[in-house]
């Protein structure tokens, strides 16, 4: 019943997404319009500072996964459909999950163009150990998306929403960035200490643990009036 | 609330100066033993006073001006307070 | 206000006068010498910090399962008191560490994740303020996040390398360091309790306000 209802709520919003591609498409150009402008602002005469790369890509990732956070909500605040879901006889937690894995999707997809970019524009080898990443990339993004959909599901009935999902989310989400760049720079290095990476990744797991549990708990009691 | 928003400021234009200080200083190296203060080379001889008073009376100076800040907000609901009773009681007895 | 704030406020600004005595008399540290005494205020303050930060969290909890607006008021004041004795922590810490270490600040685990709670205090701050009806319980599921940074700063330093003493050094410390710690912590606790109990006052006249406005209203 649980993972049925996720997999409505998913069901819904892709087929919304699909009609217009408009979070996607916007958030795509965002990001790697963001990219780009850390291109010209870091990279001179064609090379790119020492260990750029990994945090250039997570910042990308934060302020696109922001937008796509908003964006996607405000959808939901417009269409009143939140109220729908929320009045409907599923189980809340239900509802959030099926939430965080639609934002996950879009982010992933959005990841699939910024990783090449990225590796392009500062020469930084992020296909080397292409399943690693797509690991430290997926606990990562799960982590963001996790606190980013339950704050910007709670913010939607909010005064400032717009601004005030960077401001709550950033501070709560910093350890997960910071992890997240870690290990990617520790796979950009020329030896790759396997070590020091499975550290950052089983902390990324942590988190993605806790924040996951924590906002489960919560999604009910914050969701209504 | 201004008055803690003005301690914002303060504080975040003190980490941001404190920042660029740091920005310009050599990577300071693990530290596994302490060294005695004279054995260290002359320009780390910073005198330890300035340092002392500066906290000291900024952990003052901020304690202070919260409790100011609290008793003016304070003040303030108290004031409205009562002049809404008086306008209810009189609204009643009219 | 209750019998006992007078008192112990009191007591308390007593205790203000007396510490510089004591902090002065105590010895000196062997390498840091004077600029560690600002040990004496920066761990009380830490403590005081990380103490808001548990009970803004666990007032929240309450306030969001159980609806008690009376807990939604202390975690508001709580959060407000981790905002100061934050800055109050952040800004001596690196006083003492500008000498004791050379630099002013350093990224490691435990000052990145204090910063970092303190920031998320202060997002609550704003939140309340400009969040606009229903930003309470907002404000509530932020701070449960919050609180659960509290035991990492705690224990970070104790499990990744950096400078920052460990938590072994509060237990070992010699009675002549102790006492005047120990004192100005206490002083430090009767101050977090007479500022939170006068926080939380004006939170309760704020709601006596709005309830005299909304019965004027029908």
């Amino acid at each position: 019943m649980f993972a049925h209802i996720v997999w409505l709520v998913l069901r819904k919003d892709f087929t919304i997404e699909v009609r217009s591609l408009e979070i996607a498409y916007t958030t795509l150009f965002f990001a790697i319009s963001c990219i780009l402008v850390f291109a010209f602002a870091l990279v001179q005469e064609g090379r790119a500072p020492e260990g750029g790369a990994a945090g250039i890509l997570w910042i990308a990732i934060a302020f696109a996964g922001t937008l796509a956070l908003g964006r996607t909500f405000e959808r939901e605040r417009q269409a009143e459909t939140l109220r729908a879901l929320l009045l409907a006889p599923a189980a809340r937690p239900a509802v959030y999950v099926g939430k965080l894995v639609g934002i996950i999707v879009l982010l992933m997809a959005a990841e699939v163009v910024l990783v090449p970019l990225v590796a392009l524009l500062f020469q930084a080898p992020l296909f080397a150990h292409p399943v690693w990443l797509a690991l430290i990339l997926l606990t990562g993004t799960i982590g963001f998306a996790a606190v980013g959909t339950l704050f910007a599901a709670m913010l939607v009935r909010a005064r400032s929403r717009d601004v005030l999902l960077p401001v709550l989310l950033y501070p709560i989400t910093v350890p997960v960035i910071i992890a997240g760049v870690r290990a990617t720079g520790a796979l950009l290095a020329p030896e790759v200490d396997v070590a020091i990476l499975q550290v950052w990744l089983a902390l990324l797991v942590c988190f993605d643990v806790v924040f996951l549990t924590l906002a489960l708990w919560t999604f009910e009691p914050l969701m209504t009036d | 609330m201004k008055l803690l928003s003005a301690l914002l400021v303060v504080f975040v234009s003190c980490a941001a100066g404190g920042a660029l200080v740091l920005a310009q200083q050599p990577p300071p190296q693990q530290q596994d033993e302490f060294v005695p203060i004279d054995q260290l080379p002359p320009q780390d001889q910073l005198p330890a006073a300035p340092l002392l008073v500066a906290a000291y009376s900024f952990v003052v100076l901020a304690l202070f001006a919260y409790v100011v800040s609290v008793a003016r907000r304070l003040t303030s609901v108290q004031r409205e307070l009562e002049r809404l009773e008086t306008d209810l009681k009189r609204g009643s007895s009219a | 206000m209750p019998n006992w704030f007078i008192p112990l406020a009191v007591v308390c600004a007593l205790m203000f006068a007396t510490a510089p005595i004591l902090i002065a008399n105590a010895p000196y540290e062997s390498t840091m010498g004077l600029v560690q005494k600002i040990f004496y205020v920066h761990l009380p303050s830490a403590w005081m910090f990380l103490l808001g930060a548990i009970i803004c969290g666990m007032a929240s909890v309450r306030f969001l399962f159980r609806g008690d607006p009376r807990q939604d008021r202390l975690a508001w004041a709580a959060a407000e008191l981790v905002v100061l004795f934050g800055v109050l922590t952040l800004v001596t810490g690196p006083l003492w560490a500008r000498k004791a270490w050379g630099v002013w600040w350093q990224w490691d685990v435990r000052l990145t994740a204090s910063l970092m709670g303190w920031m998320v205090a202060v997002a609550y701050l704003l939140l309340r303020k400009y969040g606009g009806p229903g930003s309470e319980k907002l404000a509530a599921g932020l701070a449960l996040f919050g609180m659960a940074n509290v035991p990492f700063v705690y224990i970070s330093v104790n499990y990744w390398r950096t400078i920052h003493p460990t938590t072994n050094v509060v237990p070992s410390l010699p009675t002549s360091f102790g006492v005047p710690l120990w004192f100005s912590a206490l002083t430090f606790l009767l101050l977090f309790v007479l500022l939170l109990r006068i926080r939380v006052r004006l939170e309760e006249q704020r709601a006596r306000v709005d309830t005299l406005y909304l019965s004027m209203d029908a």
